[in-house]
């Protein structure tokens, strides 16, 4: 990498970085699909109010189970309406908000709790990571989901107590990845070169180590991200998530449950957004490390 | 149709699928009737469990002194043929000869006395006490003439004594035990237990020396009991053929089910009871918004009881304007009744100082979606409901210690046929009493007590009047149940949710 900073190296080369990682980006397929779909269900998300055909929490119980337009439905319910007569596109547009705020932040919390662990082990070595390694064994021997039911069932179902518990549980493995790069990283000369400056920790950490592990970072929060909003939907399922009347995509397949034999696609719409949505968080952040990190490629 | 098709061709998936799990065939020529339960009953011992599914095996398995018949509500001697109240606490039964149990102990008088002695003693742990504890004990006059005693004055000692209260055999519960009889039960009724295996299946055959009971005499010669906790799966080997009869089934199914044309689907009325709880009484908080009637009017107003019944109870369920189903001895009618007026309702609270309406926790435990469809309703006249969706036990003993403002509840009764099953269960300042008037508990206890029908039916409007006017409860539907059995079973189902082998045969 730093080589490729030089000058002279440039001017041999003839494309610059920047231009090479563009060309290695509109190349690289899954990026631009996952990309596009997350680009895509953020801005659904952004103007929820403005696309939703109906207030998605407006019951009408004489006009239930409406079928879906391509199952002999009408335009009026483009994907019908659920067990209570609302909108289930716009429940499921407002769901986007639910998923996607729940993977950012708790993808958010986890990272920023895991990053400084692992940085601070990587970078101190020692007893610091004799510690750090301590606590990221004893998160990994508890079962995620397991506290995380016994959690929220403790404190009841909220999207905060959600978001908190989540952010709270997932920041394993940025701490271990974080660790791990910080480790190589702290060893390359430009770090003991600042050193020698008489750089400060802080400042080593933050401009010289943290621009060089950022790859890793991105790829551990598109993981995590698609990790939360899959957990999430698991416990809104098991109706110890996202409360009603909130829509939840997780809730949405709960409640559509009961009636799957007889109308599979209140079970098959949220189940497949939700698909395509875990789905191209995880292709993005797979791009993403081929596009800034090629030589990591096999 | 394309729904249509698309469901048939999911339809045969599932049947190919289940049918390769579940050879077993069940019909007319292998004298095998295959049903579900949806729950796991927790002891067959009809005194140890508290489940739908416990009486439906008490009702087949055992017999009590008195029957009623569901039909008409009368009652007919069963193991008893005759009954007299000697004073206002003794009652003396002459018992019916000649009738075994399943074990071929004979039936007599110290049955009965043993039973009754064993379950009323409170230290024995009857796990309802209420079916039991009016009972003192029992005398035996002679072999076929016993006398029960009564703690107190108590109405509906008859109906108790036609519905939960079943006889035991003295010898064998002696030495088998509460957990013996759940695992090898005896009893007297139209069917006897040759298999229970907890958790998987209980086989019943029938029993060939059964009395000449009013039940009837059981036709189908085997039935075969599973636990399938899914509604789906159930429905898939229903289709398969590899179940029979499947009951409550949730509207939505049944319907399907029944435009299917292949399956009988029949809808009965069940007594329980859908209400709105409100802490009136102020348990949760003094200052908390349920203190004040004009805000308990504004609920009852805010909900559309027409459409939850119509839309997602279906059926033969009703609206429901008091806290006890209006079959039940002394439930009038003639009380205040609240209409949809979402309106009125945001009028209500204005005046009760909310113009911009409140928030408050909202409760369940069971039918999160009537309580999602209740707290939309209260949500559109500005009552924010923060939904907190608890196991029954854990919302109870929150309810005990007074801590819930609003909930979603409903009361079966236990099939009972009098008002005291429900309103006097909630109303007599017991730890579930959400509102603690002195004047309601005053009628109450001499309603509860006295053996005049008059007084009671007298007192039992006071005190409905009252609760209704205060709007204490915001009373809402009746639930049903479904049936669904294949055209090869012939049944009737009966008003009070319990499924009668007895009562089934082959077409």
């Amino acid at each position: 990498m730093t080589d490729s900073t030089d000058p002279l190296y440039q001017e041999i080369q003839g494309p610059s970085p920047r231009q090479m990682l563009k060309l290695r980006a509109f190349g690289h397929k899954g990026l631009l699909f996952g990309m596009g779909v997350v680009g895509l269900l953020v801005l659904i998300a952004i103007l929820a109010p403005v696309l939703a055909p109906h207030d998605p929490y407006a019951q009408s119980l004489m006009n239930r189970m409406v079928p879906p337009v391509f199952m002999g439905g009408t335009w009026e319910h483009p994907l019908g309406t659920d067990h209570l007569g609302r909108d289930y596109l716009s429940r499921l547009i407002y769901g986007a908000r639910v998923s996607l705020l729940i993977g950012a932040v708790a993808a958010l919390i986890s990272g920023v709790i895991g990053t400084a662990m692992g940085v601070a082990a990587g970078y101190f070595g020692g007893k610091v990571d004799a510690v750090v390694t301590f606590l990221i064994n004893v998160r990994l021997a508890m079962p995620v989901v397991l506290v995380a039911l016994a959690v929220v069932a403790i404190l009841g179902g909220s999207l905060t107590v959600v978001v908190c518990v989540l952010g709270l549980l997932l920041w394993d493995r940025f701490a271990v990845v974080m660790r791990a790069s910080t480790l190589q990283v702290s060893r390359r000369d430009y770090v003991a070169a600042a050193q020698v400056i008489g750089a400060s920790t802080p400042r080593i950490l933050l401009t010289e180590i943290m621009p060089n592990i950022f790859n890793n970072l991105i790829v551990v929060i598109t993981l995590e991200m698609a990790h939360a909003i899959l957990l999430e939907a698991a416990l809104s399922f098991l109706g110890l998530g996202v409360q009603p009347p909130t829509p939840s995509w997780g809730l949405m397949v709960s409640e559509g449950k009961n009636m799957m034999l007889f109308e599979p696609w209140l079970v098959l719409i949220p189940g497949a957004v939700l698909f395509v949505l875990v789905l191209a968080i995880n292709l993005m952040g797979d791009g993403l490390r081929d596009v800034t990190a090629p030589e990591g490629r096999s | 149709m394309t729904d249509l098709s698309f469901t048939r061709s999911a339809l045969v998936a599932l049947t190919l699928a289940s049918t390769t799990a579940m050879p077993a065939l069940a019909d007319k020529a292998s004298g095998t009737l295959n049903v579900a339960f949806t729950k796991e009953l927790e002891n067959v011992d009809s005194y140890f469990n508290s489940s739908r599914e416990g009486v439906v095996m008490q009702r087949a398995v055992w017999d009590g002194l008195i029957y009623r018949d569901p039909k008409t509500n009368e009652y007919i001697g069963n193991l008893a043929t005759s009954w007299e109240w000697i004073d206002d606490t003794t009652l003396e039964l002459k018992l019916r000869e000649g009738v075994t149990f399943h074990n071929g102990e004979p039936f007599n008088a110290d049955d009965v006395v043993y039973t009754v002695n064993y379950v009323a003693k409170e230290e024995n742990g009857v796990k309802t006490q209420r079916n039991v504890n009016w009972m003192k004990s029992a005398e035996k006059v002679d072999d076929y003439t016993v006398r029960i005693l009564l703690k107190d004055k108590f109405p509906a000692a008859i109906e108790f004594l036609s519905g939960p209260v079943s006889m035991y055999p003295n010898e064998y519960y002696a030495e088998a035990g509460p957990s013996g009889m759940g695992l090898k039960p005896v009893g007297t009724g139209p069917y006897k237990v040759t298999d229970v295996v907890p958790g998987q299946h209980f086989v019943l055959e029938k029993n060939e020396n059964y009395h000449d009971s009013p039940k009837g005499q059981p036709e189908i010669d085997k039935i075969d009991i599973r636990t399938i906790p899914d509604v789906n799966t159930q429905m898939a080997e229903l289709f398969s053929g590899s179940l029979d009869l499947i009951w409550q089934v949730p509207a939505d199914q049944a319907e399907k089910l029944a435009e299917m044309g292949q399956f009988t689907v029949a809808n009965e009325s069940t007594m329980r009871v859908g209400y709105l709880q409100m802490d009136s009484a102020g348990r949760s908080g003094e200052d908390n918004p349920f203190t004040n009637a004009k805000v308990r009017e504004a609920v009852n107003y805010a909900i559309n009881r027409e459409e939850l019944v119509e839309a997602l109870l279906q059926g033969s369920s009703q609206v429901i304007n008091t806290p006890c189903f209006p079959s039940q001895f002394g439930c009038v009618q003639d009380v205040t009744t609240y209409d949809y007026n979402p309106e009125k309702a945001k009028e209500l609270l204005t005046e009760a100082g909310y113009p911009d309406g409140f928030s408050t926790p909202f409760y369940a435990y069971r039918d999160r979606q009537y309580a999602e469809a209740i707290s939309s309703y209260l949500n559109a006249v500005g009552i924010d409901t923060d939904f907190k969706m608890l196991q029954y036990s854990a919302l109870r003993e929150l309810n005990m210690k007074g801590e819930v403002p609003l909930s979603f509840q409903t009361w079966g009764s236990y099939s009972i046929n009098d008002a005291s099953a429900m309103v006097s269960q909630f109303f007599k300042h017991g730890s579930l009493d959400s509102t603690r008037d002195d004047e309601v508990l005053e009628w109450l206890d001499v309603a509860d007590s006295s053996t005049n029908p008059d007084e009671r039916i007298e007192n039992y409007t006071k005190a409905l009047k009252k609760i209704t006017k205060e709007a204490y409860w915001a009373p809402m539907f009746s639930y049903n149940t479904n049936y669904v059995f294949t055209g090869g079973v012939s049944y009737t189902p009966t008003a009070d949710e319990v499924l009668r082998f007895v009562d089934m045969s082959w077409n």
